[in-house]
């Protein structure tokens, strides 16, 4: 069969990960991915493994570089990665949703006349917007999001949440969920085909891991 | 001077590559009986939206003429190529068998992407419906490939009656069967487990058979599988048994090594009807070619005829081949004369002379050699000071064979 490379997340999702693949029967006895190393090239591996900027692994799978690899439900959506999503990891989970302050209710969110949203998600804030037939200005910031209602800089925020303490901590609340957030197993449209056995016989692995089926 | 945002200038060295391509593949097709034909790069929006699905549309380069009709850019030409012989007054059970080369347009999926100009060359074989000519225009995809130099690629071969069967057996309605096409071609196979839990299907059997679909696929003998993994109803049977007698022809023809039978392929033309196939390397994220057997198209055009054809992506091939064989180095010697003025006319002769021997001769007027004459290969220089033509021209001759 042939050898896959398999694209690993770096940060909260990445230990959560290796986890779930050293429960599979080919993973290799005491082998870790703690040094500083982004590509593990080794005969004694079964696959090739590059670590990448959680955002990028799907991109990384789309052109190629990588087989297989993992990645959030969230960047697929923002991403729209042309891929095959082969199966549902059943970690990161977490929600997207709308949130603002907490004496804000839906009908006077959606009622405003100027409204301003923050997001490190552009294109799922547009579509969404856009699905309530809204106008609305997104404001694309890089972090901290849950601080722009605090701070008045807009209405409301459409992020990640997962356990809602950072939401409760700044007075902020759920006003809509969005879709449920977790983990995929992703793989490149021409390697599924060139390389389909060793994905396959991956994906049974990984499935009779998670207890699916 | 600013490019318009995704255009891009091809520089010589890949042109070059490009047309070595097209000359080959042209010499092909022509080979096999196939004429080539020009169709216009705009078409009326009118006539493409009859055909082509709603993605495709979102990426039609679109806008309004003189007459004040919404025209586009072609993004294909099997729909103009449809178009005209719908139209055209064509003999009964004539079989047309054409072939082209030229321009289509799509805008990319994301705009940070260039591709959205591209140079797609294919052939059409329009009013005969029977096995042999599916399998002579994919016979004919993979000698193309190989024409083109490329090594290590595969052709997946499947039939639009596969899935087809699939919605017939599924009792859903017509929405819910949309639904499921759309789910299954943009590959999330977790919205799909979720939308057949939500809507479990009257043939329990389609769940894991869909759910297993990017891996339905193998040679020619995985055709004897499947048959208690599939309902059996006639899209189905019409589908296999095509597909047996299509792969049965191609071992005839020798050609069983490149091709793979793949029941879960899908295209992303709504407009197949019958045998579909795709053509792809290990060194391309997209593929290389697909076509297949468009039997309906036709008809929408108003006029019954069954027809086949496929195109090939000749930017992808010139990229395929670069990456697979670094080893083959394209350039090509060109070789200057420079020469003093007053010898121009001798010096026209000799070089027309030269032309017929050389792949490119430059001529360059030089008033700082004179009485001399310099030829360069670019490497090396040769210089000659008695002008006595014959002897150049020979001498030339005796350069040229030694390399």
């Amino acid at each position: 069969m042939d050898k896959l490379t398999l694209c690993i997340p770096t940060g909260r999702l990445k230990d959560e990960a290796i986890i779930l693949l050293s429960k599979m029967p080919s993973w290799p006895l005491d082998f870790n991915l703690n040094s500083r190393k982004l590509i593990f090239e080794d005969q004694s591996l079964p696959w090739n493994i590059i670590l990448s900027h959680p955002k990028d692994s799907s991109t990384y799978v789309e052109f190629g570089v990588a087989d297989i690899g993992i990645v959030g439900k969230d960047i697929l959506q923002e991403r729209g990665n042309e891929v095959y999503e082969l199966c549902d990891l059943q970690i990161g989970i977490c929600q997207m949703v709308v949130a603002g302050p907490e004496n804000l209710t839906a009908t006077d969110l959606f009622r405003k006349d100027a409204l301003r949203i923050a997001t490190k998600y552009p294109n799922i804030t547009r579509r969404y917007l856009q699905e309530k037939g809204l106008n609305a200005d997104i404001l694309y910031l890089y972090g901290s999001i849950e601080l722009a209602p605090v701070i008045h800089l807009t209405d409301a925020i459409i992020d990640l949440v997962s356990t809602g303490k950072t939401l409760h901590d700044n007075k902020l609340k759920i006003i809509e969920e969005l879709f449920p957030v977790s983990a995929r197993l992703v793989a490149n449209r021409i390697s599924i085909k060139t390389k389909m056995e060793s994905i396959f016989s991956f994906v049974q692995q990984l499935k009779g891991v998670i207890g699916d089926e | 001077m600013d490019l318009v945002l995704g255009m891009k200038d091809t520089h010589p060295q890949e042109v070059l590559k490009k047309r070595e391509i097209e000359f080959k593949l042209r010499h092909l097709f022509s080979s096999w009986g196939f004429e080539e034909v020009e169709t216009p790069t705009l078409e009326y929006y009118a006539t493409l939206q009859k055909v082509i699905g709603d993605e495709l549309k979102e990426r039609l380069f679109q806008f309004i003429n003189r007459e004040g009709k919404l025209v586009c850019l072609r993004p294909d030409f099997t729909t103009s190529i449809a178009r005209k012989y719908s139209s055209d007054l064509i003999i009964e059970n004539k079989t047309i068998r054409v072939f082209y080369d030229g321009k289509i347009f799509r805008y990319p999926s994301s705009p940070l992407r260039t591709e959205s100009e591209l140079t797609q060359m294919g052939l059409e074989n329009i009013g005969d419906n029977s096995p042999a000519v599916d399998a002579e225009v994919i016979a004919l995809a993979i000698i193309a490939l190989q024409e083109a130099g490329i090594r290590d690629f595969s052709v997946d071969i499947g039939h639009v009656g596969f899935f087809r069967g699939i919605l017939n057996a599924s009792g859903y309605s017509s929405t819910l069967q949309q639904q499921l096409k759309t789910i299954v071609k943009t590959k999330d196979f977790i919205a799909l487990k979720n939308f057949l839990e939500k809507n479990p299907p009257t043939e329990p059997m389609l769940v894991s058979l869909l759910l297993d679909f990017p891996f339905l696929r193998g040679k020619k003998e995985f055709l004897n599988d499947i048959n208690n993994r599939f309902p059996r109803n006639h899209q189905f049977n019409n589908a296999l048994e095509r597909i047996r007698k299509v792969c049965d022809i191609l071992s005839d023809y020798g050609l069983e090594q490149n091709i793979w039978v793949n029941l879960g392929l899908i295209r992303d033309f709504d407009y197949y009807s019958g045998m579909i196939f795709e053509g792809f390397s290990a060194f391309s994220g997209s593929p290389l070619l697909a076509g297949g057997r468009y039997d309906e198209l036709f008809g929408i055009f108003g006029q019954d005829r069954p027809a086949c054809g496929f195109a090939l992506f000749i930017e992808r091939l010139v990229e395929v081949f670069e990456k697979s064989r670094p080893d083959i180095n394209q350039t090509f010697k060109s070789y200057t004369i420079f020469y003093p003025p007053e010898h121009r006319k001798s010096v026209f002769i000799l070089t027309q002379k030269l032309r017929k021997l050389l792949r490119a001769v430059i001529a360059q007027e030089q008033n700082d050699v004179p009485f001399a004459l310099k030829l360069s290969d670019g490497f090396k220089e040769y210089t000659w000071t008695d002008l006595n033509w014959d002897t150049i021209y020979m001498q030339i001759q005796e350069v040229i064979k030694n390399g």
